[in-house]
């Protein structure tokens, strides 16, 4: 099943679900589990950047969704709760893979020259292909900010480092995108 | 305001979005959560495997003792209230038991390790004891039945015992010391 990113926050499921996982329910927890698992398992793809890992890492996300599930409060986003522990074990993953999200000179990025937008078409393909090929801590802070919609500031508190640099990268990643997505309209 | 890089994953956003994971996740998450189940029963009954044991001989007992006054009840059919002298048994020992749970139940329901199952089962008034007393109350003169009911005392005060004593052992509660506790009993 694919997952819709839009739909996340609507995604509906059973009132009492919640009140059975709670109470230990292995039925109740496999409703919340195909619920949500597409839409996890893509945020996990995106930032670790292989199956393998992304499938690990969605299976340990939900251990400790299970584990921790009994401390949700009644009125709290169940899907912004559970996307906030996918988000983590990910950067947990990165960080076993020495990823280090460093702190950079803040300055001024400016698109490049040349690059013309308008003489290049993007495509979903051509996107994806691109950001795929970004280093890992650019890829993190432009999924984090792009695809996961978290500001700049909780960003840069999940990574550690200043907004400043959260900006910054986020502009270098940008910028890197286009011209990889540029050279491949002009290899085509 | 967004460019048009920005403009275009909007627009697009749900094309991002690929199919969901391999059914294997789910099947060794549920393996791992399974194991991470019996793991807990096992350290939950390695913790309190004492008071396991006692709860599990006394619901044995109280079984055994159901088989054996199952067969007896056709025999007795006159009714009439509870001897005197059972009476008194009843009072002595009911004052005591309560004294006792009173005292595990200053406990945190984490510390004392125990469902609601078992902790049902160190209740005095429960079904294995309203059904001798109803026993009782059918056959006084049955002298089985008596035994068993202050056998039935008995092994309760002295599972009670136990619980306590770990418990003290364990964590001795504020304001509590094992003299004040046996003054108290």
């Amino acid at each position: 099943m694919k997952a819709s990113a839009t739909n996340l926050n609507q995604t509906q499921i059973a009132e009492n679900v919640i009140d059975r996982c709670k109470k230990g329910d292995v039925r109740a927890f496999h409703e919340l589990y195909n619920a949500y698992a597409a839409a996890m398992y893509n945020i996990c793809l995106r930032m670790t950047n292989n199956v393998s890992d992304a499938e690990d890492t969605l299976q340990e996300a939900f251990i400790q969704v299970h584990k921790h599930i009994g401390k949700l409060e009644r009125d709290a986003s169940i899907s912004a709760w559970i996307k906030r522990i996918v988000v983590n074990h990910c950067l947990n993953t990165l960080r076993k893979k020495k990823v280090y999200f460093e702190e950079v000179e803040e300055v001024d990025v400016m698109a490049e020259d040349g690059i013309d937008e308008a003489q290049f078409s993007w495509t979903v393909a051509a996107v994806k292909s691109a950001i795929h090929g970004l280093p890992h801590g650019y890829r993190t802070v432009l999924n984090l900010y792009l695809f996961e919609s978290y500001s700049h500031r909780e960003i840069a508190e999940m990574l550690g480092i200043t907004e400043s640099t959260v900006k910054t990268q986020y502009m270098r990643a940008k910028e890197k995108v286009r011209q990889i997505v540029k050279q491949q309209n002009v290899t085509r | 305001m967004p460019d048009n890089f920005e403009s275009f994953i909007q627009q697009h956003r749900d094309e991002f979005e690929g199919p969901g994971p391999s059914p294997r996740v789910w099947a060794a998450l549920e393996k791992d959560l399974t194991e991470q189940r019996q793991g807990r029963v096992i350290q939950l009954l390695r913790k309190n495997w004492f008071k396991a044991a006692v709860i599990a001989v006394l619901m044995i007992n109280a079984a055994a003792i159901f088989y054996f006054t199952g067969h007896k009840r056709h025999q007795q059919q006159e009714l009439s209230a509870i001897p005197p002298d059972l009476q008194e048994a009843r009072a002595y020992y009911t004052t005591r038991i309560n004294a006792k749970l009173q005292l595990i139940d200053a406990y945190p329901v984490n510390e004392l390790g125990l469902d609601s199952a078992a902790r049902q089962e160190l209740q005095l008034r429960n079904d294995t004891y309203k059904a001798l007393e109803k026993e009782l109350k059918n056959n006084p003169g049955n002298e089985r039945i008596r035994a068993a009911l202050i056998r039935y005392y008995q092994l309760k005060l002295d599972l009670l015992d136990k619980i306590l004593e770990e418990l003290q052992d364990r964590h001795a509660a504020p304001g509590h010391t094992k003299k004040q506790y046996e003054v108290e009993i």
